[in-house]
């Protein structure tokens, strides 16, 4: 039976993997089970893919209930589609260390950067003082 | 056994209290709680038994197309008759799980009394190869009919199975770290084991301690647990609010929803959804049921079920499991079990494959039982058979089918739960007014459908279409409660009603007066609109030197032609239509009451051509007492002064002598003329100009009628019979004044005229 055409509802995608972008950048795929008015979401089977590069890494999670206001957007997943990946899956631990190695990184050419602006008389304001994200 | 049966009495106790209404839709949950429902679902038992089950295929794989073996634990393990507890199976096909089984006495004899669904396990287990739950997964029968379902009892056990289940909290991890490979579930082996030794050390300790004293903690916990119920809100009255409903609009329906929708549907419920609603299994029988109750009930139907070869097997089964089991105290169970549902379960419990004996019979004749009474799962699965049996008459979506025929875990959430949250939907997409509310949608909707159609002309079919309830307008008036007798209103508000701070009320004057305030308004507003308009034509006009002067050669005489059209449409809008010469009254006199129009004018006389000119001057000095009285208020009459001395300076001795005649106009007029300081100026200005005119040119015509002189007779008869007070200065006086008057009366009047008027040969 076909729930509400023409419109955006996630009763049809029930039972379906899905991949959720949630607001804190994490990237969940599982299951949608169970959904609300609220869009909240419960995802079975979830694992949570870590991206660095053209790695990746599986963390298996169990059971996510997502409060609604907390997703960004969500698909469907192309089971077909999902075989042929161009990106190369490692081991939670390789993936965990790939993504240290970035955020390292990138902190230090933002400390640099910062120094550079802060050697020249400018400031940029902390992210602190900015929205949450 | 005593203890068990203090909590029945507790419970009927309970059910016997007279409640109110929403206590009785708790008390309701109670009974699924302590009653009925009691056959339903324990999760963690079950979830127990399929971990049990996980390590069983594990271990035997070779083993495991044995199903019937894979059946048996779940089959004994839920239902409240029934006999079969899944540790004595489990003891026969797992020897490494006997000693727990053994030594879990107080866990057979809980699962003994509650009886739990076996065909709940059975949906975990109907194949081999199904996924099984790692040990912490408790979410996965998330229904708060099932968490309502419990007894007492149960909760206790369950409370036990928390403590049981904290400690294997790694096992999902590794069990899932497998899953999308091959979607199976299998964990490492020594993981079960891990959970084995665990549960059996906690439920030894358990056993030592003895079960804690529950009665009292079981009432809230089955309040909290069941249902969602948010406890009864203490804040908010029934004055002036919705009345408090016991479970909040926004928790989701558990099973049995009718009744409590009833109760709930407030709104209008006008929700048109072209797509089909699929049926609902009516409950023939009645919500609540006792245990007993239930069980009489399900006997008659059973007696003559449908499906005499189906469960003659699986009854066979189940009393394979009844010997083994005979160890154990069953009490009620066997009887039960013949006629009663947990016979009638463990033949839904079967794997899809083991349909297929079963199918005939089925297919013939979908009934559709009572299955309120069924475990949420169970229920489920009958809801998937049916409708794959629907698919597969009608569509070969075998794909899709098969897919999910094998994962256990689909339809998690009810057909129920989904038409509920879309009925939330709906509901937002609630509107008196479409096209107000929605407009952009509207639109693009109708241009799809149109483009659809032109499309689609060969191809009947029809897309559905979305229909959104439409609801009346529903006028909600506050009106704040009122005691009799009390000064002021209440002041209780929510959310639904805020308060009306200001009791505004609309006071409305009488007809005529309205009309007549309307009227001078109108009035009044014309005139400004009027004068506005005329200034833009007048600023024009007043520019045009400005850019007489800018404009090349070739364009300046169109741009004077403009200027001509101009000071015409100007003079225009003072006169009337049939009278060339005259200058409206009344056009004048309204354009003069206002003071934007006297300084329009006073700035409008300088461009106007002579002629014209001097007709506005006749018409202002012949209305000259009703203008001065209009200008009392802002005497700004006085800025006429300079134009109209420019006119007159420039008028003819006839011109002169009418508008002096205007001035002195009718009987009266000149004594009110002299009262205002710009009607003296304006007469002064006059026998000035005429004083100049004749004592410069001997040959003016001034003298030829006798106008002339009679006029000026009767103005020095009046200004010496005015008294002094009601004369008013002039603006200036102009110094021929002496010579005027002297030529016209004799010395004494005129000395007195001098007095008078404080004219003096040397003043100015």
């Amino acid at each position: 039976m076909n729930y509400m055409p023409g419109t955006a509802s996630l009763i049809e995608d029930i039972d379906k993997k899905h991949l959720v972008l949630l607001r804190d950048g994490r990237t969940l795929i599982g299951i949608l089970r169970s959904i609300d008015q609220f869009a909240n979401l419960v995802l079975h089977q979830t694992v949570e893919r870590i991206h660095v590069g053209k790695k990746f890494g599986d963390i298996p999670r169990g059971i996510f209930v997502v409060r609604g206001e907390n997703v960004v957007l969500l698909g469907e997943v192309d089971l077909d589609k999902e075989c042929d990946q161009i990106l190369q899956r490692v081991s939670i631990e390789e993936i965990l260390e790939e993504q240290r190695t970035e955020q390292q990184a990138k902190q230090e050419s933002e400390r640099l950067k910062l120094q550079a602006v802060k050697e020249r008389g400018l400031s940029i304001p902390k992210a602190d003082t900015l929205d949450d994200f | 056994m005593f203890r068990f049966q203090s909590f029945d009495d507790d419970c009927t106790l309970e059910e016997e209290e007279g409640l109110g209404e929403e206590e009785e839709e708790i008390d309701q949950f109670n009974d699924d709680t302590f009653g009925a429902g009691a056959i339903d679902d324990d999760w963690q038992e079950q979830h127990a038994r399929l971990a049990e089950l996980d390590e069983l295929v594990r271990d035997d794989l070779p083993g495991a197309d044995d199903p019937s073996s894979g059946d048996l634990p779940p089959a004994g393990s839920n239902a409240k008759p029934s006999p079969l507890p899944p540790p004595s199976s489990s003891s026969r096909l797992y020897p490494d799980i006997d000693e727990r089984a053994g030594g879990d006495l107080a866990e057979s004899l809980t699962r003994l009394i509650l009886g739990s669904d076996p065909a709940i396990a059975g949906v975990g287990t109907a194949s081999s190869d199904r996924s099984h739950l790692p040990p912490k997964l408790p979410g996965q029968t998330p229904h708060p009919s099932a968490l309502a379902g419990l007894s007492p009892l149960q909760l206790s056990y369950q409370h036990h199975q928390h403590i049981l289940h904290r400690g294997p909290a790694p096992l999902s991890q590794i069990n899932s770290h497998s899953i999308w490979e091959n979607n199976m579930g299998f964990g490492p082996v020594n993981s079960g084991l891990v959970s084995q030794k665990e549960d059996k050390t906690l439920m030894s300790i358990i056993k030592e301690v003895g079960l804690p004293n529950r009665p009292p903690k079981l009432r809230e916990e089955g309040r909290d647990l069941s249902e969602r119920v948010p406890p009864p809100r203490s804040s908010s009255p029934v004055i002036g609010s919705p009345p408090v409903r016991a479970v909040p609009i926004g928790t989701p329906p558990k099973q049995p929803m009718s009744q409590i929708l009833n109760q709930q549907n407030n709104h209008p419920s006008a929700i048109h959804v072209r797509a089909s609603v699929p049926m609902r299994y009516p409950p023939p029988f009645p919500e609540r049921l006792s245990p007993n109750n239930l069980l009489s009930i399900a006997n008659s139907p059973l007696s003559h079920s449908p499906f005499p070869a189906g469960v003659g097997p699986v009854l066979s089964q189940i009393q394979r499991a009844q010997m083994l089991n005979s160890q154990f105290h069953r009490g009620p169970g066997p009887p039960l079990l013949q006629g009663g549902i947990g016979g009638f379960r463990p033949f839904f419990g079967q794997s899809g494959p083991r349909m297929g004996p079963h199918g005939p019979p089925l297919s013939h004749a979908p009934i559709r039982h009572n299955t309120t009474h069924l475990h949420p799962q169970h229920r489920r699965m009958l809801n998937q058979r049916m409708q794959n049996r629907g698919l597969g008459d009608h569509v070969g979506g075998r794909g899709v089918g098969d897919r999910k025929n094998r994962d256990p875990y689909s339809n998690l959430m009810t057909q129920r739960e989904k038409e509920w949250v879309a009925r939330i939907q709906m509901m937002q997409l609630q509107s008196t007014d479409p096209y107000l509310d929605d407009y952009y949608y509207q639109n693009y909707y109708e241009k799809m459908e149109k483009r659809q159609e032109r499309d689609r002309d060969n191809r009947k079919e029809h897309t559905t279409k979305l229909i959104t309830p439409q609801v009346a307008k529903l006028e909600h008036t506050y009106r704040p409660v009122q005691f009799a007798g009390s000064l002021g209103k209440l002041t209780v508000s929510s959310v639904n009603n805020p308060r009306k701070m200001i009791d505004a009320v609309v006071t409305t004057r009488s007809d005529d007066e309205e009309k007549r305030e309307k009227q001078v308004w109108n009035k009044r507003r014309q005139i400004l609109y009027t004068v506005e308009k005329m200034y833009s034509l007048l600023l024009e006009v007043q520019d045009f030197e400005k850019k007489f002067l800018q404009t090349p050669e070739h364009q300046r005489d169109a741009l004077l032609e403009q200027h001509k059209t101009h000071t015409l449409q100007l003079y225009n809008s003072l006169r009337e239509k049939e009278w060339d010469d005259r200058v409206s009254d009344e056009q004048c006199l309204m354009i003069m009451s206002v003071r934007k129009g006297k300084r329009l004018i006073s700035r409008l006389l300088p461009f106007l051509p002579q002629p014209q000119a001097a007709a506005v001057i006749m018409g202002i000095a012949r209305n000259l007492p009703a203008l001065a009285k209009k200008d009392k208020q802002d005497q700004v009459l006085c800025w006429l002064v300079e134009p109209v001395t420019g006119v007159i300076q420039a008028m003819s001795s006839t011109s002169l002598t009418d508008l002096l005649q205007e001035l002195q106009g009718r009987e009266g007029q000149l004594p009110l003329v002299l009262q205002n300081k710009f009607g003296v100026t304006l007469l002064y200005l006059i026998l000035s100009e005429g004083e100049r005119m004749q004592s410069s040119d001997p040959n003016c015509q001034l003298m030829d009628d006798n106008r002339w002189t009679e006029l000026v007779f009767s103005v020095t008869r009046e200004l010496l019979k005015v008294p002094s007070s009601a004369l008013s200065s002039p603006l200036f006086t102009p110094p021929n004044l002496v010579s005027l008057f002297s030529r016209y009366v004799d010395r004494q009047r005129l000395e007195l005229l001098q007095e008078k008027l404080q004219i003096t040969s040397l003043s100015r």
